[in-house]
Formats: structure tokens, C-alpha cells, sequence
């Protein structure tokens, strides 16, 4: 039961970390290795705030403050070079993360960190009120991410950028816009997934390399770009991790994480989505 | 106080030259070849474990690996880089035909996970403790004081060996099949050059090199420990030939003495104790400036691919 419990808390992390990843990827085409450092980024910044202030008030304003940052970086570090292919980018985002990485780690240092919480007993057997409200996070969003893609303006917009910038932008739809919402979106969640993280564990300067690498798993679990897809494999993925740990010593979580994305690649290359998604064309 | 300067220099420049080697093989994949490989640093790993497995001396009390046979260093080299092939044909034939992405993530998968049995298979390969005093090439025959240059001519001798393999690959017959299919697949196809069996060659021979690299990088650290190899590594040497020019071998070879430097060159400022443990931090956040500044304003590299012009023989005869 706990260990279920565990695995549904962290495919809720991994979920709201891979999904924003997904985002960037559709609507710019590449691969946002610094999406994990957002997540660092989004733990410290809260950490720094909840020196002063209680949790809630210090994580609000650090997933802002991070969605923020996101937006930035997009307009400053990725627009700007983003006719020249996904490879500049993608190396781009590598630069990025070790800049993000190395400028916390300068201004903290390598210690091992946890926030200012205060202790509560478990109001079910096996589960903690930190443990149900990740899920309800994670829950919540998604509905609100579902709604906003399929109901506003907006949202259709971002979709129909991600399927195709230069039909939306010939229909009028200014990408520019819908970028920053993305961008927003994508690295708010990513800190909402980096504070959860340092919820349940702690605060390290390998967090965020450590969470890219379950994300990009996720993603290719999911197929490359598939929101839909990419959550359902961040369920099967976190409860694989907790389960497997019966099973397998739990050094090997990350490697379990691998090991099924491995498989996949070598079964069904295109991932969960084609099992709904039987034209093999990429989903919003 | 020279001395120490120039100790410190030729240690510097001798991992620079550790780092050339690997980008050397990288570069043939990546560069010439368009793979992108996020997971080099596996047959980094595989070749130095497998050079120290051959030639240490049996497990003594209290650790624990695999093998010990005390054989000759060059065998063991030559065994790294074997093994650094066979990793890279294992890892190769099933991911090589997947698009970009999903090569880029399941090569980074591979290291990782590759790193994680090293790190938790004690009986293996002594786990975290890993094994140290290892042994350096022709030590004996010089005084301690002399060797670490000893070391670095070495290893510039053996950077000058790969650098021209790899550059008579580059221009053989093969590396121009490879830049056709970088270039242009499908037409590539018409002309008869076969995708997987091109690009599982430019693989296995990244992974001979990478893997002797690893070789070399136990001689330079005398230690071995799972830590040595994450996928920081890979991501340096990307840096590396990305500053020096992708697809260019001396390019390679430039960008990885440049990037050691500017890493390195760091410790020269003297912040005051209590900082060190944050240099690292602030080392890493200057590189990642450098590449970002870089592929903004010099995205070809500090040299970049020389295009090759073929004049037209049956014209002149």
C-alpha cells in the first residue's frame, strides 16, 4: 500500500514536470535539456523565500517567479538563434542548465537542504496530507492544462502552432504570444513539480539532472510530444520506479525508469501514444 | 613557484588531451556522421574499467572486482578500446535506426545506466570505492619530478596518432559516404550508401577511440571510481567540439584544449577558503556561457568544416 502510495506521489512529480517539457518540445522543436533546472531553479527560489515567510506564500511566489524566468530565457537565449535548428538550440539548453546549475550552486553551495515545514501525522494509513496534496496538484492541473488547451482561445492557439507555426501564423495567430504562454505554463509546472520534489525529500544540486533524465523517459514513453501520452507514462513510469523497489534494490529506480523506455523504443518506437493514436501522427 | 605553474599547466594540458581523444571520436559520429550521441562518456567508462579489470593485480582483503589479471598496459588499451566498440555495437544496432531524438535520449539512458551498475555492483568493479594507486605507462624508467611531462608528451603523441586516423577517415571514401548522409538521406540512398551499416561503422569506431580514452584517463588519474564518469563528460566534450567546430578534427582538438583551459584556469583566482567547494559551481556556470555565447555568435566553431572542393579530373584529361 505505501509503496503505491509513493508511486502515485512521484508519477504526480513526474507528471507535472515531464508535461511542461512536452509543451516546449511541440511548439519549438527541440529538446529543453535546462527544463530540469527549472525545477531546481523553482526549489531554491522557494527555499530562499521560506527563510522568510511560511511554505505556501514562499512556493506561489516561486513557481511565478520561475514561470517568469521561463519566459526570459525563451526571449532572451532560445528566440533569438531559433532558425538554426534543433541541434543550436538543443546545445543551448545545455549551456543554460549548467549556467542555471552553476549560479545555485554558487550562491548555495553543495549542502543538502530540506524547507521549513511543519510535521503532520497521516490522516489515512500510509499517507500523509504532503503526499495527497501532490496528487491533488498533479490532478488539478492536468484537468486545468485539458481545459485550457481544448476550451480557450488561447490554449487552441498554442495547439494549432504546435501542429503547424507557419499555417497558425498565415491564419493569423501570433506566435509570439502563444509562446509566452508556453513558455509560462511549461516552467511554472516544472516548478511546481522541483518544490513538490523538495516536499517529500530534499534540496540538491543533482535534483534537477536527475529529474530531466526521468522526464525525457517519460517523454519517450509517451511519444515525443504527446501530452496525453506523456501523462499516462509518467503514471506507469513513477509507479514502475515505487513498485520496482520491491523487487529490485531501490538503487536502481533511475534504472528501472530506463530500462522501460529501452524496451519501448525497441517495441513500439512512436510510445503509448499509438496505442490510442493509430495514424502515428503526433497528438497536442 | 614556476615549477609549480608549469606542473600545473601539463596536468591541465594533459586531461585537455584525454579530452581531444574523445572528441576526436565523437566528432566522427557526431560531426562528421550527424548521430547525436548524449551518451559518449559509456564507452569512457566500459574502456577504463576494462584497461584497469586487465591490469591490475588480483582483489586484494577488503575489495572486491572482477579479473585482476596484471596483464601489460598495452593489452589493456587495446582491450579498452575493443570494449568500447562492442558497447557501441550493442547500443548501436537497436537504437540506430530511431529518429534523432530518441537516439539522443536512449544513448543518455545508456550511460546512465551503465554508471549505476558501476556504481552498485560491488562485486564488480569495488563499487563508490572504486580502485586506486593504479599504475602510470613508463614511470619507472623517470624521476617523479620529470614524469608528469613525460605523461603529457605521451599522451600529445598518442592525440597526434587518433587525430590523423580520424582524419583520413574524414576524408576517405567512408567519412565522405557519412557526410552524404548527414547531409542529404535519401540521396544518399541512390548513391548506394546503406544508413545503418554507415552509421553502426562511424559508432563502433567512436567507441574504439572513446574507449581508449578511458584507458588514458585512468593513467592521468591513477584512481577509478564510478563518480569519474557522468554524463558531465559527455556533455564537456560536446562542448568541447562545439566550440572548436563540429566537424573539424582540429577543431576538436582546439576546442578541448580551450575548453580545459577556461575550466581550469579558474582556480587561479583566489577567492578565499570557504569558496572552493563553489568554484566547481561557478566553473560550470562559465562554461555553460561560453557555449551559450558560442552558438550565438559563432555556431560553425572557432574553425569551422572545411568544405572540400573536388576538381573535376575527367575535365583536365
Amino acid at each position: 500500500m505505501e509503496s503505491i502510495v509513493y508511486g502515485i506521489v512521484t508519477a504526480s512529480i513526474i507528471l507535472l514536470g515531464s508535461v511542461g517539457f512536452s509543451m516546449t518540445l511541440n511548439a519549438e522543436n527541440f529538446i529543453n535539456i535546462a527544463h530540469g533546472q527549472m525545477l531546481l531553479l523553482c526549489a531554491y527560489i522557494t527555499l530562499f523565500l521560506n527563510a522568510y515567510m511560511s511554505i505556501v506564500p514562499a512556493a506561489i511566489i516561486g513557481i511565478l517567479v520561475t514561470g517568469v524566468f521561463g519566459v526570459l530565457f525563451y526571449k532572451v537565449f532560445y528566440r533569438p538563434i531559433k532558425k538554426r535548428g534543433a541541434m543550436v538550440l538543443l546545445f543551448t539548453s545545455v549551456g543554460l542548465a549548467y549556467v542555471i546549475n552553476g549560479v545555485v550552486g554558487t550562491i548555495f553551495g553543495t549542502t543538502t537542504f530540506a524547507y521549513k515545514i511543519p510535521n503532520v501525522k497521516e490522516i489515512i494509513p500510509g499517507m500523509t496530507p504532503y503526499q495527497l496534496l501532490i496528487i491533488i496538484a498533479a490532478i488539478c492541473s492536468t484537468l486545468f492544462l485539458h481545459y485550457f488547451l481544448t476550451k480557450t482561445k488561447i490554449g487552441k492557439a498554442i495547439r494549432a502552432v504546435s501542429e503547424n507555426s507557419d499555417l497558425a501564423k498565415t491564419r493569423g495567430i501570433d506566435t509570439k504570444r502563444t509562446s509566452n504562454y508556453v513558455w509560462f505554463i511549461a516552467s511554472s509546472l516544472a516548478g511546481l513539480s522541483g518544490v513538490f520534489l523538495g516536499v517529500i525529500g530534499s534540496i540538491h544540486l543533482e535534483m534537477g539532472w536527475n529529474q530531466i533524465l526521468i522526464i525525457l523517459a517519460a517523454t519517450v514513453l509517451g511519444g515525443l510530444g504527446s501530452i496525453y501520452g506523456v501523462m499516462a507514462a509518467s503514471v506507469v513510469i513513477g509507479l514502475s520506479m515505487e513498485l520496482g523497489v520491491l523487487m529490485i534494490p531501490s538503487y536502481y529506480r533511475l534504472a528501472i525508469a530506463f530500462a522501460i523506455i529501452i524496451i519501448v523504443l525497441l517495441i513500439k518506437p512512436d510510445g503509448l501514444q499509438s496505442l490510442w493514436n493509430k495514424s502515428g501522427k503526433r497528438v497536442a | 613557484m614556476l615549477t609549480g605553474t608549469a606542473l600545473f599547466l601539463s596536468s591541465i594540458l594533459t586531461l585537455a588531451a584525454i579530452y581531444a581523444v574523445i572528441a576526436l571520436a565523437l566528432n566522427l559520429e557526431a560531426g562528421v556522421d550527424g548521430l547525436w550521441d548524449l551518451g559518449v562518456v559509456s564507452f569512457v567508462a566500459v574502456g577504463a574499467y576494462t584497461y584497469t579489470m586487465l591490469t591490475v593485480s588480483p582483489a586484494s582483503a577488503g575489495q572486491s572486482y572482477i579479473m585482476g589479471f596484471g596483464l601489460p598496459m598495452w593489452v589493456g588499451v587495446l582491450a579498452a578500446g575493443i570494449a568500447g566498440s562492442i558497447v557501441a555495437f550493442l547500443i548501436g544496432k537497436p537504437t540506430l535506426k530511431l529518429k534523432n531524438e530518441y537516439f539522443l535520449i536512449t544513448t543518455f539512458a545508456f550511460a546512465e545506466v551503465i554508471r549505476q551498475i558501476l556504481t552498485n555492483e560491488r562485486w564488480l568493479s569495488n563499487g563508490v570505492a572504486g580502485v586506486y594507486n593504479l599504475a602510470q605507462p613508463f614511470k619507472t624508467y623517470f624521476t617523479p619530478s620529470v614524469y608528469p611531462y613525460i605523461l603529457l608528451l605521451l599522451l600529445v603523441i598518442i592525440v597526434f596518432i587518433v587525430y590523423v586516423v580520424v582524419h583520413r577517415l574524414t576524408y576517405s571514401t567512408f567519412g565522405r559516404s557519412l557526410k552524404a548522409l548527414r547531409e542529404n538521406e535519401p540521396l544518399a540512398l541512390t548513391a548506394g550508401i546503406r544508413p545503418d551499416r554507415f552509421h553502426i561503422r562511424a559508432f563502433v569506431i567512436a567507441g574504439f577511440f572513446a574507449g581508449t580514452a578511458g584507458a588514458f584517463y585512468v593513467w592521468y588519474s591513477t584512481v577509478i571510481t564510478p563518480s569519474l564518469f557522468t554524463s558531465d563528460i559527455t556533455f564537456f566534450v560536446w562542448m568541447a567540439i562545439v566550440i572548436g567546430g563540429l566537424a573539424n578534427n582540429k577543431g576538436a582538438i582546439v576546442g578541448s584544449v580551450i575548453f580545459v583551459l577556461a575550466g581550469e584556469s579558474l582556480r587561479f583566482l583566489d577567492l578565499g577558503s570557504g569558496f572552493a567547494v563553489r568554484m566547481a559551481s561557478m566553473k560550470i556556470a562559465i562554461l555553460g556561457l561560453i557555449l551559450i555565447a558560442i552558438l550565438k555568435w559563432r555556431p560553425q566553431g572557432i574553425l569551422p568544416e572545411k568544405k572540400v572542393k573536388f576538381s573535376n579530373s575527367s575535365k583536365n584529361s
